[in-house]
């Protein structure tokens, strides 16, 4: 068997961001509740910038690795930035095809990220239709 | 009992292991023939046009419809209403019976419904600030009976008559007995029992039950309320409409008499007629041949999952009052990524939620892998799931 790619699956078992302990400045948490993945992100930030992001969650290998990748982008973005990522950005890191199928699991920290901030500016919060 | 070969999209796909019926099955030649043939020999709107066109459809439309009186043991064919599916029949129920009903009400549900099945009844709840209760799960994986949960509150009691997680048939007797004791009706979801068992509403005494066409090899679009004459009378109508009207004046309408009243607008003609003729082709078979291959089928299914010490089956380990539908979880593994490796192997499988949070919560689950067969499945389709299972867990293990 040859499902994902080796960077997929090894970051779904050894994630580097996943559980760290943050100064959580930001915070929220979604879910993608047709298969029950969720994610929680936490993000430290250092005025307009994102300087640490850690993640917890539970879900399949894509939407955790993906939460998980994601960091590696983020850090040090500014948090327009952050808000400016579209999903091609996410899965050219991921390295693999995304099928359509599997498009709600690699948004899912992308979505949770993005949705922190905003909520943080009481601004209104994205959808999935936002990456469509 | 070999009847593959009646349906083309495994000609045309010789790979294909299809183990997601529950979902929807896949469908006879003789299905997409009836639908071709009204389309390109006797195509015409029905009940309007004082043509022999419109005749000759509108006859084989109200067949369709004696044909699933028959399959439910419906006594009459004006209690069979044609909707979209078995969601829309719900929702039917909801905004006609469910407008009858006044504050304070009980609507008793079961932990095991679909979403289709409670959330008509959440948004009526809302409107008319109704109670929601819910009957658990006994010990065998069923809906519990619990008659304590029966009072004169209870106006209606919605449950499935088999679970689309678990597989698990419900005990309905006992619930409508005890429903009807105390003044309150009952609907019976059978969406997807409908295809497993032989259902006569007669004999069960339900008030409304609710099919669903493309899970009994029938078309897309294309679904079924029964309701007892009485009731379907007494309550008012639904979408408003051509058809639905036996007249119309500036200031008010009078509703059609049965069925049509509950069928606004132009029906999917050659959906009904399409559905006539899966019941046609399940009658064929006959149930008893049907449910004697499921019944070995998810014998052999439950054994071999129960041999790979990596799975664990939600809900109950043998056949007893369930059907060929079987949720498991494999450890270290999530359902998606289960259904991914599958897939990967040509095998479709359903995965997550399956449309019932509840009972998932209830559970403390985060999703099951589902595989769920009919009777044209094999136990060499079973055999290579089986494998693929043990490589996706390795896989995920190495
Ligand atoms: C138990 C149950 N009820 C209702 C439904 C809804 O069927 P449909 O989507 O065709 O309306 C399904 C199908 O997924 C089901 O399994």
């Amino acid at each position: 068997m040859d499902l994902y790619a080796q960077n997929i699956l090894d970051r779904f078992k050894h994630p580097f961001h996943k559980d760290k302990s943050v100064k959580s400045d930001l915070q929220n948490q979604e879910a993608n509740y047709s298969c029950g993945d969720k994610v929680e992100s936490k993000l430290e930030t250092k005025g307009e910038k994102l300087i640490k992001y850690s993640f917890s969650g539970e879900g399949c290998a894509i939407s955790q690795a993906s939460a998980d990748i994601l960091g590696d982008l983020v850090e040090g973005k500014t948090l327009d930035e952050v808000l400016a990522m579209g999903k091609d950005e996410l899965f050219e890191a991921l390295g693999i095809d995304i099928s359509l199928r599997r498009s709600q699991c690699a948004l899912l920290g992308l979505l949770t990220l993005q949705n922190a901030i905003l909520k943080s500016r009481n601004e209104p919060m994205r959808t999935w239709n936002h990456f469509t | 009992m070999n009847h593959r070969d009646d349906f083309p999209i495994f000609k045309n796909r010789p790979e294909l292991i299809y183990f997601d019926n529950g979902a929807t099955a896949q469908r006879p030649q003789s299905v997409l023939d009836a639908e071709q043939k009204f389309y390109t020999t006797y195509n015409s709107n029905i009940h309007r046009g004082p043509n022999f066109l419109a005749e000759e459809a509108t006859i084989a439309y109200e067949d369709a419809r004696r044909k699933v009186a028959d399959f439910l043991g419906a006594h009459h064919k004006h209690e069979i209403i044609f909707t979209r599916n078995a969601t829309e029949a719900i929702n039917l129920v909801a905004r006609t019976f469910g407008e009858t009903l006044q504050a304070q009400d009980v609507i008793l549900l079961s932990k095991l419904e679909h979403h289709s099945n409670i959330v008509p009844w959440l948004q009526l709840a809302e409107r008319k600030d109704l109670e929601i209760k819910y009957m658990g799960l006994s010990t065998d994986w069923r809906v519990r009976f619990d008659p304590a949960l029966f009072d004169e509150r209870v106006k209606l009691v919605a449950i499935t008559g088999m679970s689309n997680v678990l597989g698990t048939i419900t005990d309905l007797k006992p619930i409508i007995k005890a429903a009807h004791a105390v003044g309150a009706k009952v609907l019976v979801d059978a969406a997807q029992l409908a295809v497993h068992e032989p259902i006569n509403v007669h004999d069960l005494d339900a008030d409304f039950l609710v099919v669903t066409g493309h899970k009994i090899y029938g078309p897309t679009g294309i679904g079924v309320l029964y309701g007892k004459e009485g009731l379907l009378n007494s309550m008012p109508p639904f979408l408003g409409g051509g058809d639905m009207i036996s007249a119309v004046f500036a200031d008010r309408f009078i509703p059609a008499a049965l069925p049509s009243k509950y069928e606004a607008g132009t029906p999917n003609i050659a959906g009904a007629i399409g559905l006539g003729a899966a019941i046609d082709y399940m009658t064929k078979l006959g149930f008893k041949n049907i449910q004697k291959s499921e019944h070995e089928l998810g014998t052999y299914l439950l054994k071999q999952l129960q041999s790979l010490s990596f799975v664990k089956i939600v809900g109950p380990e043998t056949m007893d009052h369930r059907g060929s539908v079987v949720s498991f979880t494999v450890d270290g593994v999530h359902p998606h990524d289960v259904a991914d490796g599958l897939s990967s192997k040509g095998i479709c499988i359903r995965a997550g939620f399956h449309c019932a949070q509840p009972l998932m919560d209830h559970l403390k689950l985060s999703g099951t892998a589902r595989m769920s067969l009919n009777f044209y499945n094999t136990k060499e389709e079973i055999d290579k799931g089986i494998s693929t299972l043990e490589e996706i867990y390795k896989y995920f293990n190495k």
